[in-house]
């Protein structure tokens, strides 16, 4: 192994760690839930998970064929209608993978034939 | 997951939640190791980087540094620029974790906080789960397992491994947005929306006008400015 890339693994990896572990050792619970500290933090939450979703869709929307649009919106579909069923995040995410799966499948296999 | 689920909070119950995590990270990575192999790292390099760094975004973007020949400095502050946004995973995580949550091995689970845990752990928590330090750790290793395997896996396969195979192929890229969506089901409420309908759209201005890293980091903080605006009634912040 190459001992430039190994330091530049063990330089960013230690960063990684960093911002991941020292953040925890904050004492935060005895925060008014009224303050702005507060709900700041409150509003992280929904707000990493929202952009997250976001910015993975957004490339799958952007590539934008007829098979990627109808498969995004078939994947998407069937998250919501499984959770709203089940109430399971596992099933729903596993569902959703299989419908755009299934969908790119089809459309591969219409354009074969 | 309901609530009768949420009573186990043990280091299998973590590994168990971490499968829909474990299912999209296994095709990524393993895309990581055949780009890395592709740009000329050999096998050990590739999974080094999976072991060392650990974080999907930052590992390609060093891939194109590294591919490029950029200058050593300039590479590690481009990287670690790009965790930043980890800063507020864990003051978030322990915000809901209850009072005087478990630290003593945040050292070791807290390695494991990527987008994907963060967001899982907080829907966990949302839906009743109890924070314990055994379950951040099974969900930690599940992930993190599933991604220095599937780059050892791709680093191995090489080229093409998926290429007779587009719709598996699909169906598994198309895992983590999956997951993001219902976990964001899972703690949707009425008083979120604003915070949603700001996080969402800085993400997709900053994307198109800059890149996906600006995006993510101007879409996270500009939801996180929404919570201090005025409440609207009748609703509970669930995450």
């Amino acid at each position: 192994m190459r001992p430039e890339i190994i330091a530049l693994a063990f330089a960013v990896g230690a960063c990684n760690w960093a911002f991941r572990y020292f953040p925890t050792r904050a004492r935060l619970h005895e925060l008014s839930p009224r303050s702005r500290l507060a709900r700041l933090l409150a509003a992280t939450g929904p707000a990493a998970i929202g952009t997250l979703f976001v910015a993975s869709a957004l490339p799958l929307a952007r590539a934008a064929t007829d098979a990627a649009s109808l498969a995004l919106i078939a994947g998407v579909g069937a998250v919501i209608a499984v959770f709203a069923l089940g109430r399971s995040v596992v099933g729903a995410t596993l569902a959703g993978a299989v419908a755009y799966g299934l969908v790119i499948w089809v459309e591969g296999w219409l354009v074969g034939a | 997951m309901t609530r009768a689920g949420a009573a186990g909070g043990g280091f299998a119950a973590g590994l168990a939640q971490s499968l829909p995590i474990v299912m999209g990270y296994l095709p990524i990575a393993f895309a990581f190791g055949i780009a890395a192999r592709g740009i000329g790292l050999s096998g050990s390099e590739a999974v080094a980087l999976s072991v060392i760094i650990y974080s999907g975004g930052a590992q390609f973007v060093a891939l194109a540094l590294i591919g490029s020949g950029a200058p050593f400095l300039v590479s590690a502050l481009t990287l670690i620029g790009m965790g930043l946004r980890h800063l507020l995973y864990g003051p978030t995580l322990m915000r809901h974790a209850g009072p005087a949550p478990g630290r003593r091995l945040a050292w070791a689970w807290a390695w494991g906080l990527t987008d994907e845990v963060f967001a899982t752990a907080l829907g966990a928590l949302a839906r009743g789960r109890k924070f314990t330090e055994p379950y951040m750790l099974g969900l930690g290793v599940g992930a993190y397992g599933a991604w220095v395997a599937g780059t050892a896996a791709g680093a191995l396969a090489g080229d093409g491994a998926l290429a007779g195979y587009p719709a598996i192929e699909a169906g598994l890229g198309f895992m983590l947005t999956a997951l993001f969506l219902a976990l964001l089901l899972s703690i949707l409420s009425r008083a979120q929306l604003p915070v949603l309908a700001v996080a969402s759209a800085a993400t997709v201005a900053v994307t198109l006008l800059w890149s996906g890293t600006a995006g993510i980091l101007a879409g996270m903080l500009a939801g996180a400015a929404a919570g201090l605006l005025p409440r609207v009634r009748g609703g509970g912040n669930a995450a």
